[in-house]
């Protein structure tokens, strides 16, 4: 008997990969090379691939990554930079963080940027597109890299969500000239920690990242260019390593569970679909209702945390201000922040909570169904 | 645009100069695996914050949050990715930004200036004085209208002149970051390092003598809106999980690293004296040596907790290849100063401007002196070094 739902159960992975992950605790903590130990650059070997590029560079994180990625291009002061508004902070953050300019363009229904957004947001202090795979589904980046080619852009992706998408059989990450992706815990594949990588096909792009997350450091006593320290613990980096071996595994399975929730929603709420060519991994599953308040408190009473990512766009937060967004610049993203909600989706959950969400959702829709009959 | 890096095939994925385990050595600089040999009673309290899912901020970085700043005698301690990361987001946090200087040493770990240039100021260097500290007088001299802040760096465990600092900062309205990476429990005049600026900035790397099992950094300061501030620059400026106040950064103590500082902050004064007890052994030796030089050390006036223990030894690489061939790890904190750095180009400083911090950087070796040196090694390093200026 199910009492609920939980939005995340990191334990679970965890447990089920107890001995394996205590072995490698163990065997990093007895090491002491707990700073770019040889387990590092193993994990960059497999990034690499999985990010679908020649060359991977393990970071301290996902937004620094999105960080050094404009760094490495740069890309600073004077300079704009055109992103989605419905993505996570960290997104937009990046661009100010490297002192350049935060452009927005409006997205399409899947929540993507829309290339033709894009093209009227090009000025010409336009320098790059930080288009994001949100939810974990590709972008548009066909169209985007022909216009990028056009105007003479840069293409970041900010796969942070997409680890393990494809378009058109290729993976996100090796798409643009940077990917940038995140190891959060709450990420498809995640650490115990923050952690993050680029990927890139440009050998000189990923030696000058690797010279920015480490100080600057050509070698031991010569500084090149004064940076930061952006590090991905050797810890992180044996745990990501060994779950990387299990990503495919476990995309497979975020692939069922949204299949699952579609064919028992599709008649209840808008759910999302894989467009010709798209590879989607599900970080989130997102449906769209005109009653998100009543269907989430439902659920609520049902045990089932849903989450809304993300309720307040970025042009609209408080730290926006100053770019002069008001409400109603980007009506496409604006409409579907308001309907937007996420289920529970990770590869843990088993077959009874899948069926225990959608049972919660059709039941709603069963009484609203019942209500408006009177 | 520096693409020195991009030679192909170079190998950038190596360790700092101090953290390269010279394991075949007796006398060693790394001493990592004996310091976690405890390590089953750290584990339990990993595994069940682990367990519990809780990797990202939460209590167990609270609870060593709150116990760092107790002994740190700091009121606030703010837990962030790294001890650069706690230089770059307390400038950031003052406002120091782009046509901004920032006062600081030229003999200092490449952090301190990574992180002045980062946040968009320039640095300005002035000399150091013969115990490898900031001489406040030339930061007296160095101020211009564009000075935004001071950035004294404890070098190796010893405080700097912190009250000439602060009577300086104070008529010229100017604030101080500490650099006290080396510091944790360093005092001057009785006072903690990392306490007498707005923002005390410490190191938690892996051979910091309080330490994690990765990077990790803590901003202390004693304003209850600087410390606001920092919590929200090192979560992306989020107030709540929806709201973005500013845009900032990322730069988080990871949960599970807090659980291992603070196992080994209950060692910190068994750390910390193990350290001056090793120093003062060494220094009652090897003083009578002729071609060793030990540094002022002011010993009423400060506790030096020796992070580092560096001397000046003429023929200094000459020495260090011999006591290498003594099986003793002697190491150079660093024999290129920061305005002499290819880096540095742009700053337009030459050899000869800050003679003694080229003097100290030409003449420096450290010895081991943390606190698993055993009862034997200090003899040995002692009658290596007098075997080879005999």
């Amino acid at each position: 008997m199910i009492a609920g739902v939980p939005f995340v159960a990191l334990g679970r992975q965890f447990e089920a990969h107890e001995e394996h992950l205590v072995e490698i605790f163990r065997k990093v903590g007895r090491s002491g090379a707990y700073v770019m130990g040889p387990q590092v650059a193993e994990f960059e070997e497999a990034a690499a691939k999985a990010g679908g590029a020649g060359y991977a560079v393990a970071l301290a994180n996902g937004t620094d990554a999105l960080i050094l990625a404009l760094r490495a291009l740069g890309i600073g002061r004077g300079d704009e930079v055109i992103t989605a508004p419905n993505s996570f902070i960290a997104s937009a953050g990046a661009i100010a963080a490297v002192g350049a300019t935060i452009r927005f363009a409006d997205v399409n229904e899947d929540l993507n940027i829309d290339p033709e957004a894009v093209s009227r947001a090009i000025t010409g202090r336009t320098r790059a597109i930080i288009p994001v795979h949100l939810t974990g589904r590709p972008a548009r980046m066909t169209e985007l890299n022909a216009l990028a080619k056009a105007r003479g852009l840069f293409v970041i992706e900010d796969a942070a969500q997409a680890i393990g998408a494809e378009l058109e059989g290729r993976r996100v990450g090796g798409l643009g000239d940077i990917g940038c992706f995140s190891l959060h815990p709450l990420k498809n594949l995640h650490v115990y920690g923050d952690g993050g990588f680029v990927t890139t096909n440009d050998e000189g792009l990923a030696a000058r990242i690797r010279l920015l997350r480490n100080h600057g450091l050509r070698d031991r006593d010569h500084c090149v260019e004064w940076s930061i320290n952006s590090r991905l613990d050797t810890l992180q980096a044996a745990v990501a390593t060994y779950k990387l071996a299990l990503l495919d595994k476990w995309t497979r399975r975020f692939r069922s569970i949204a299949q699952a929730y579609r064919a028992g929603l599709q008649d209840c709420v808008e759910v999302p679909v894989d467009r010709d060519g798209e590879y989607a991994v599900y970080h989130n599953f997102v449906v769209l209702t005109d009653h998100r308040r009543e269907l989430m408190a439902h659920l609520a009473a049902l045990g089932i945390e849903t989450k809304v990512h993300y309720p307040i766009l970025l042009h609209l937060q408080e730290a926006a201000r100053l770019l002069g967004y008001k409400s109603g610049d980007f009506p496409v993203a604006e409409r579907t922040a308001q309907r937007m909600m996420s289920l529970p989706i990770y590869p843990e959950l088993s077959s009874d909570e899948i069926e225990y969400v959608i049972d919660g959702i059709r039941s709603f829709y069963c009484k609203a169904a019942k209500a408006a009959r009177g | 645009m520096p693409r020195e890096g991009a030679r192909s095939g170079m190998n950038l994925n190596f360790l700092p100069a101090q953290y390269d385990a010279t394991d075949a050595k007796p006398v060693n600089h790394s001493y990592l695996t004996e310091q976690f040999a405890d390590y089953p009673a750290i584990f339990e309290k990993l595994a069940e914050v682990v367990r519990r899912g809780d990797y990202t901020l939460g209590r167990a970085v609270d609870e060593f949050e709150d116990a760092f700043a107790e002994a740190a005698g700091a009121k606030h301690a703010i837990g962030v990715g790294s001890g650069t990361d706690a230089l770059f987001l307390s400038l950031k946090a003052l406002g120091v930004g782009p046509g901004d200087e920032v006062i600081t040493t030229p003999f200092t770990f490449y952090a301190t200036v990574g992180a002045i240039v980062t946040a968009g100021a320039r640095p300005v260097f002035v000399d150091v004085l013969d115990d490898f500290n900031i001489d406040p007088v030339g930061i007296e001299a160095a101020i211009t209208s564009r000075t935004k802040a001071l950035l004294p760096v404890h070098w190796s465990g010893k405080p700097c002149r912190m009250n000439a600092i602060r009577d300086i900062a104070g008529r010229h309205g100017l604030a101080i970051v500490e650099d006290a990476c080396h510091a944790i429990t360093a005092t001057y005049k009785g006072r903690p390092a990392g306490t007498f600026g707005i923002a005390g900035c410490f190191s938690m790397h892996p051979l910091k003598n309080l330490n994690v099992w990765g990077d990790g950094g803590m901003v202390c300061t004693g304003s209850d809106e600087f410390a606001a501030k920092i919590r929200l620059m090192r979560n992306h400026g989020l107030s709540d999980r929806d709201t973005c106040q500013m845009f900032a950064y990322n730069s988080r103590l990871d949960t599970i690293q807090a659980v291992v500082g603070h196992h080994l902050l209950q060692k910190l004064d068994w750390i910390s004296e193990s350290r001056i007890r090793n120093a003062a052994y060494l220094d009652a030796g090897l003083g009578g040596i002729k071609g060793v030089t030990i540094p002022p050390r002011d010993g009423d006036e400060v506790r030096h907790v020796y992070h580092i223990y560096s001397l000046l030894f003429e023929a200094r690489d000459e020495l260090r290849a011999h006591l290498e061939r003594r099986g003793i790890d002697a190491k150079v904190h660093y024999p290129t100063p920061m305005h002499l750095q290819p880096a540095a180009a742009a700053f337009g400083y030459r050899r000869g401007d800050f003679a003694m911090a080229e003097h100290i950087s030409a003449y420096t070796l450290s010895l081991p002196v943390h606190e698993f040196v055993t009862r034997e090694q200090p003899d040995t390093m002692i009658t290596a070094v007098g075997e080879f200026y005999r």
